[in-house]
């Protein structure tokens, strides 16, 4: 019996033992240590809200006060085409968040382009920046095709010109100048071989410049309807959210955070002029791109962002108002009974799986415009940095 | 005659204090040959007086990665857990084990009815073993504390750790291949599907663990200590207490917020060591003393990452366990349980902020995280028992207290013998 207490005071001993490093091994100090690699610097001033991340900039072509200035200056020139006629403010009006009201714009000779405009808003949080091109990615990039573009003309600067526009350019002292500050460590930024990189590189500045988180929405102060119909945006219901999500209210939207985005385009059901699916030429979206049948009439998410101010609707702005877009969702497609592009786009069999219809009242339509007009920015469509440089100096002031 | 009550008053309440220690027929259990089949059913059931989170907050403990079942205390009465298991035995080597259980959940838990256990068993070689194949959805061993149910518990909540590191319950499908209790050891290996948290169930996911135990039953001490490594695979999990599949947008009444639940999604390894041990003294017919502890750690090596195409990596280390002495009067047993939790995360990227903000991984006070409870448990019939829990919950940083009450009922349903249990093989 002695020999057996021995025993279990020796196991008692060791399971101690066996406790004691459990005691000692306290553990350390909670802490988490964050390191963003710098992504929350930059040499521009973005002025943008706390909860908005930075936009990428291009290693090649990094922002700066000086170069945003300048693009300014040539996206209001309309020297800067083939016949002086237009500049990328003709189809980017400031006081419509930088789109045109209308359906499809004519370029320097008079043709109609097959897409609506844009709204140039924060453009630079975009992974895709065209309607339907996937793999037109940067802004310097597309920049190019309205100056250089000959399918449709817009600017319409080719090699029988583009010496003479950039002389023109060197006439102007004020361009010395800006030119000067814009590239420092060229001896003559604007002319030579450089020059027109250096005017692609100004323009794609300012318009990643154009930023816009001073809405309504953002400040926090939605109506009443604005409040309901942003329960109704975000309701399982109408499914908006799926491809309007994000602070910049698109799913295709990108910041210096995202590692990887695949760029999303959706058929919306628009058209259907075949019965399988076909869209009107050449619209056809991504399918443009890659000529493959399920990406027809595909087209990315605009921002909503200002989106009351920049009708007409759709790529091609074959939608003339905000409730008429509410209505194609809510049936699930538009059904075009006569004319060329007659079909039933709600038959559309490449329709993305959201676009299925839905119930909604007149009432909650009202809330729903009213929650869409609660993202307009007025700072943003009033904002002097925004406008016409050469406004300024007719007025005899300074931009 | 007095000796023989004396003696028969001893084994009640060795039975009642191993009742409290073993492993019971519903969390492992190897049916017996004398006792072929044989039907266990708990139920525990508890009252809080308050709320971990409010109605629309998220449980979230500072500097973790949580997720499975692991649900916070709500005010009010709550069925902790339901179970009934079946096990049979075929012949001389095998056997079958299946088990239904319930847990509470979410606010919105309908209270559903999962397959817990359905595994059948292969176990040979006395002379040299027994050594035990065992195949099925059931389980893991590698911790004892890991498969105990809340009924079997002196408390009526799980670990802390448990719930951070392994989402309170482990049940996942798999294989396991042990040697059981042979003079008191047990060593075995298990190989997991990935359906239980930390892992996941995917083509890179999945779990494996090893591990090691003795037992010691003596005239007065009872004594267990063992050492475990788990190491699991995830892609994109989820926390599928708020998150995972299609995202609702909550709905609070006027006045109140709901915000979105933040989907962040973790892939990458989880490797996690532990050490437990156990202890039980009986310094006489009446009064035993014990001590009951583990402690596990941690490495976390991959990325938190976001629908949105942001990610940041994620180094961390998370430290926990808990020290439970006790002390037990005949059928009354008094504990405190003193628990905490260390975590030590980096991450890094263009996303890091972000995303350690709305992951949870974020400490900007940093927090440890305590708790410490003051347990009762009577014993009141041979198979219900009472307990009242007096909790210091520091798991947040804001601490909270309050008193959980409840009732357990343990019972072998078949074959119906009064407080009696079958010995494990």
């Amino acid at each position: 019996m002695t020999a057996t207490f021995l025993s279990s005071d020796y196991k008692l001993l060791a399971i101690s033992l066996f406790f004691l490093p459990l005691l000692l091994g306290c553990p350390q100090q909670s802490s988490t240590t964050v390191d963003d690699q710098g992504a929350s610097v930059s040499a521009f001033s973005w002025n943008l809200p706390a909860n908005i991340p930075l936009p990428k900039e291009p290693a090649d072509n990094p922002m700066s006060e000086e170069k945003f200035q300048l693009g300014r200056h040539l996206f209001y020139d309309p020297r800067l085409s083939m016949n002086g006629s237009i500049s990328c403010s003709s189809c980017h009006h400031q006081d419509k968040a930088f789109s045109d009201g209308l359906s499809r714009p004519q370029g320097a000779t008079g043709v109609q382009h097959p897409r609506n405009s844009q709204g140039l808003v924060n453009v630079a949080w975009m992974n895709t920046l065209t309607w339907g091109n996937p793999v037109l990615t940067s802004i310097e990039q597309q920049v190019t095709l309205p100056l250089f573009g000959d399918d449709p003309i817009e600017h319409g600067i080719n090699e029988s010109n583009f010496e003479q526009i950039l002389m023109d350019l060197q006439a102007d002292s004020h361009y010395a100048a800006l030119f000067s500050a814009a590239f420092p460590e060229q001896e003559e930024p604007l002319f030579g071989e450089m020059a027109w990189d250096n005017i692609i590189k100004s323009l794609a500045s300012f318009v990643r410049g154009l930023t816009s988180f001073g809405s309504a929405f953002d400040r926090g102060e939605l109506s009443v309807a604005a409040q309901r119909g942003s329960r109704i945006f975000h309701s399982e219901r109408l499914e908006c959210f799926h491809c309007h999500g994000t602070y910049n209210f698109s799913n295709a939207t990108i910041d210096r955070q995202t590692s990887f985005l695949e760029a999303q385009f959706h058929n919306t059901g628009l058209y259907n002029t075949d019965g399988s699916g076909a869209y009107p030429h050449p619209n056809t979206g991504r399918h443009e791109i890659t000529g493959r049948a399920a990406h027809m009439g595909q087209f990315r998410a605009p921002s909503l962002r200002n989106i009351a101010l920049t009708a007409p609707y759709n790529h091609d702005g074959s939608v003339a108002t905000l409730r008429d877009v509410i209505a194609n969702y809510a049936a699930g497609g538009r059904h075009t009974t006569s004319g060329t592009h007659a079909g039933d786009g709600r038959m559309n069999p490449y329709k993305d799986g959201f676009i299925t219809s839905f119930s909604i009242s007149a009432e909650e339509t009202d809330d729903l415009v009213a929650f869409l007009e609660s993202l307009t920015d007025h700072d943003f469509i009033n904002n002097p940095r925004y406008a016409d440089p050469w406004l300024m100096y007719s007025q005899g002031s300074t931009p | 005659m007095a000796y023989v009550f004396a003696g028969l008053y001893a084994m009640k309440i060795r039975f009642i204090f191993l009742l409290l220690l073993s492993p019971s027929a519903l969390a492992h259990y190897i049916p017996s040959l004398t006792q072929a089949t044989t039907v266990d059913a708990s139920l525990a059931v508890s009252w809080s007086s308050a709320s971990q989170v409010g109605d629309y907050d998220f449980w979230q403990i500072p500097g973790t990665l949580m997720g499975g079942d692991a649900w916070p205390t709500r005010k009010g009465v709550d069925i902790n857990e339901m179970n009934i298991g079946l096990s049979h035995r075929l012949d001389d080597n095998l056997f079958a084990v299946i088990k239904l259980g319930s847990h509470s959940a979410g606010t919105d838990s309908h209270g559903a009815v999962d397959l817990e256990h359905a595994y059948v068993g292969w176990v040979c070689c006395d002379e040299f073993g027994p050594w035990v194949v065992e195949a099925g959805k059931m389980s893991a061993l590698f911790s004892p504390a890991l498969g105990v149910h809340g009924a079997e518990r002196l408390s009526s909540d799980t670990p802390l750790v448990l719930d951070v590191l392994f989402g309170r319950h482990f049940h996942d499908q798999g294989i396991r291949f042990w040697l059981h209790e042979t003079g008191g050891f047990s060593v075995g290996a298990e190989l997991w599907k990935g359906q239980a948290f930390p892992a996941t169930d995917s083509e890179k996911g999945g779990a494996w663990d090893i591990f090691g135990r003795y037992q010691w039953q003596g005239q007065r001490l009872h004594l267990s200590a063992g050492a475990w490594l788990y190491s699991a695979t995830a892609e994109a999990r989820a926390d599928h207490r708020y998150g995972g599949g299609h995202q609702h947008n909550p709905v609070a009444p006027p006045g109140q917020a709901a915000a979105p639940f933040p989907d962040i999604r973790y892939s990458g390894d989880t490797n996690i060591g532990g050490l437990h041990g156990a202890f039980s003294y009986q310094l006489n017919q009446r009064w035993q003393l014990g001590m009951e502890a583990e402690w596990m750690q941690a490495k976390l090596d991959g990325i938190v990452h976001k629908n949105t195409g942001i990610q940041a990596q994620l180094d961390g280390t998370h430290s926990g366990g808990w020290l439970q002495p006790f002390i037990t009067r005949d059928k009354h047993t008094l504990a405190i349980r003193a628990e905490l939790l260390s975590m030590k995360n980096t991450l890094t990227g263009p996303a890091a902020p972000v995303l350690a903000a709305e992951s949870g991984l974020a400490n900007p006070l940093e927090h440890d995280p305590q708790r410490l409870s003051l347990i009762w448990r009577w014993q009141w019939r041979d198979h219900l028992a009472l307990r009242a829990q007096a909790v210091r919950d520091n798991s947040l940083v804001e601490r909270e207290h309050y008193l959980l009450l409840g009732v357990v009922w343990q019972q072998r349903l078949w074959p119906h013998v009064a407080a009696a249990r079958d010995h494990h093989h």
